[in-house]
């Protein structure tokens, strides 16, 4: 990347464009990674090629539940937008199947849901 | 799915309604034919407490409570169906947090530049290099009422000008990244979830300054945070928002990381000064400040993480609008590591005048367990502990001084009935002895005798006096001691003194700890009539210290009891005693 002017930064910022539309996120700090967010994170991308889904996938920081990590934001077209919390390797795989592609939400996992946005 | 139901039982404590309240509204909704429509989900936690059994219904945003089942009906009928809200059944909630520092924690991929500049990142940064003076942001940062956020609480605007207008040629700016303090991870999440934004505010202290070197202090313990923070600098150098002529501008700023070496103590501004020059961290008196004297005797300025966080949405929103949030004297938002007996422990951001009770009980769900809340502990080792009848004032630096604490840097510790206050004070004192780095005799002999007299209280060998010789080393050291530490160590002992005096002379006088945590104070043994000889104690003993069989019955052998309080949690006929 060449140094950018304050007019580059501009097009950067608004060729980042809206928001994609599906994307899940998944809590990377200290926090996330103690409780287990390594092998939810693989475990997630494994699912999604296995079902050649087209779903972005994102590392992030931590939200401020740290007593709900690992912690799996999850936003697909047609279902509301929620945090999974405590989440291990057969709930991520659950996600997969049942939210991601079925636009099913799961039972007894939900710490967060997020409204009007 | 047209619309999806949320359901939790809200209520502590009593019986989980909220799988009866789920098959029953299913049931409901298949009596109708709705079930293709309405998506019905049981949550974990819905954000509201003690409100009974809540619903939350999507997309139409209403939020109901105290919900019984003979609700369900018309919640389908007149709400669910019809986007209706009920009115008498809503239960109206505002979320209490609002965020500024942590607002793109989580949101954003800490590691990519460009996610931070697609949400707004840099742009403060441009704006300033562009179209603002450095008399200007000053103005602005005066205008916000910023103050520091590492513990002290000093305007922010005013350093900064001071350190602008010393004359020199080299000025520094220092990233404080410390974070010593037990129970706080504030300044950690934000390096690791968004590093780009910690940056973004040096490079506007650097600008107004005249700074044209900074440095992240970070503590080696935070081995992500140094990485994150790391890769981050290396791509603000390449998308040239480091470096020389940031942005195009005439403006060049060199950015490098140093590593703390795991004292406390470093996290004192002269002491980390010494520590970034490569000399043993060490404090030494002010003035000189370090807006004079700082980094190799040049003029520098010292902010903290959350402080550095908040300047660029200052900058975008305006000075204005940042004092518009908070109280009088106490501006802004605060992070807080909020843990130990609450429900949800993790970090919160609320408006300053937010109550502690706002933020145990409806952001953090209230007491694990739902036993009786005692005190929240802030300020770590220089804080204090503020007791249950002073819970709805609002939180700001003035109103936690006058209550004997500080707002610190954002621990917020919750205590229940089984906290013991005297061994809160030792567990900080004893941390602050052990931090102490020895220079000065107020902080070094001062801190060893008040935690010999704590432990003489815990082990029931003080007499009423030594309370008073307590008060007298605490003034002395708060008075004499060089630094920072020495001169806050005693603030949890003469805290937990003035609100828990009783507790003390408890101690004290008829050598009992009313909490059970001082464990030469009482003892365990079984109460014969009451025990009905089940072995369940003796089974679960870890030290096998019970004796005895099903027939002749069981005893527990002092010497060789740890106080584990296994016995007393495993017996279900309430025959243990601990006097
Ligand atoms: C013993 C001691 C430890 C401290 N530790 C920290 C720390 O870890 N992080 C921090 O930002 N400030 C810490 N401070 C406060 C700093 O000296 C300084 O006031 C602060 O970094 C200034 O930044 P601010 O104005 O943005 O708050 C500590 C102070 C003392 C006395
Ligand atoms: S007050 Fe304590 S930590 Fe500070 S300089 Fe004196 S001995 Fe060292
Ligand atoms: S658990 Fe209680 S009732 Fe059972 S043997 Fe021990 S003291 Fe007796």
């Amino acid at each position: 990347m060449k140094k950018m002017t304050k007019e580059e930064l501009q097009k950067l910022k608004e060729g980042w464009g809206k928001e994609k539309k599906n994307w899940i996120r998944v809590g990377y700090s200290s926090c996330g990674i103690a409780a287990g967010a390594d092998e939810v994170y693989n475990t997630l991308r494994e699912e999604i090629s296995k079902r050649n889904i087209n779903i972005e996938i994102k590392k992030c920081g931590c939200v401020g539940m740290c007593y709900a990590e690992p912690l799996v934001e999850v936003n697909v077209e047609g279902a509301p937008r929620v945090y999974y919390g405590k989440v291990d390797k057969d709930i991520a795989a659950k996600i997969v199947e049942r939210h991601v592609s079925g636009k099913m939400l799961l039972n007894d996992r939900i710490y967060d849901v997020k409204v009007n946005s | 799915m047209e619309k999806t139901v949320f359901i939790k039982d809200t209520d502590g404590g009593t019986k989980d309604r909220t799988r009866e309240f789920y098959t029953e509204f299913i049931n409901q909704l298949r009596e109708r034919k709705l079930e293709d429509k309405i998506q019905v989900v049981r949550v974990a936690d819905v954000g509201v407490y003690n409100q009974g059994v809540v619903m939350r219904l999507l997309p139409d945003n209403f939020l109901y409570g105290q919900l019984e089942m003979a609700n369900i009906p018309a919640l389908i009928d007149e709400s669910v169906v019809p986007g209706k809200r009920i009115d008498h059944l809503t239960c109206h909630h505002i979320s209490k947090q609002m965020k500024i520092v942590l607002r793109n924690c989580g949101v954003i991929d800490p590691e990519d530049i460009e996610d931070y500049i697609a949400h707004d990142g840099y742009q403060a940064l441009a704006k300033v290099l562009t179209e603002y003076t450095p008399e200007k942001v000053i103005e602005e940062m005066k205008a916000s009422g910023l103050r520091g956020r590492g513990g002290a609480g000093y305007p922010t605007w005013l350093k900064w000008k001071f350190t602008r207008e010393v004359k020199s040629d080299e000025k520094y700016v220092i990233c404080n990244g410390d974070e010593g303090d037990p129970g706080a991870y504030m300044d950690r999440s934000v390096l690791e979830g968004d590093p780009h934004t910690v940056i973004e505010g040096m490079v506007i202290a650097a600008y107004v300054v005249g700074a044209t070197q900074g440095y992240f202090y970070i503590r080696a313990e935070y081995p992500l945070a140094v990485d994150r923070i790391q890769k981050a600098i290396a791509q603000a150098y390449d998308y040239g928002l480091l470096g020389k002529n940031i942005l195009g501008s005439s403006f060049s700023l060199d950015v490098d990381v140093r590593l703390g070496a795991g004292a406390f103590v470093c996290g004192e501004e002269t002491a980390l000064l010494a520590s970034v020059e490569g000399k043993r961290g060490y404090p030494h008196p002010r003035p000189p400040y370090p807006a004079v004297k700082g980094l190799w005797n040049h003029p520098t300025v010292i902010n903290n993480v959350e402080t550095l966080a908040n300047i660029s949405s200052i900058m975008l929103k305006g000075g204005k609008w940042f004092s518009g949030i908070g109280t009088e004297t106490s501006k802004g938002t605060k992070v807080f590591a909020v843990t130990g007996k609450v429900k949800n422990s993790g970090l919160v951001e609320v408006p300053m005048g937010t109550t502690l009770r706002e933020i145990v009980f409806d952001i953090g769900g209230g007491v694990l367990n739902d036993k009786k809340i005692k005190a929240v502990q802030t300020g770590g080792p220089s804080g204090g502990v503020i007791p249950e009848d002073f819970h709805n004032i609002p939180v700001g630096y003035e109103n936690l001084q006058k209550l004997g604490s500080i707002m610190g840097s954002g621990g917020m510790i919750v205590m229940d009935e089984t906290d013991c206050m005297v061994d809160i004070a030792k567990f900080y004192l004893r941390f602050c002895v052990d931090e102490s780095c020895g220079k000065c005799a107020p902080c070094r002999i001062g801190g060893t005798q008040l935690l010999n007299i704590l432990e003489k209280i815990s082990e029931g060998t003080a007499h009423l006096d030594d309370l008073k010789k307590m008060r007298k080393i605490s003034f002395a050291m708060q008075k004499a001691s060089l630094c920072g530490l020495g001169q806050t160590a005693s603030n949890p002992v003469l805290s937990t003194m003035s609100f828990f005096e009783e507790e003390y002379k408890t101690h004290v006088v008829d050598k009992k700890c009313p909490s059970r945590r001082c464990s030469r104070l009482f003892s365990y043994s079984i109460i014969q009539e009451k025990c009905v000889k089940c072995g369940a104690c003796y089974r679960n003993c870890p030290v096998n210290a019970i004796s005895g069989s099903r027939e002749s019955g069981y005893k527990i052998s002092e010497n060789a009891c740890i106080r584990c309080n296994r016995c007393f949690e495993v017996c279900k006929f309430n025959a243990i005693d601990r006097g």
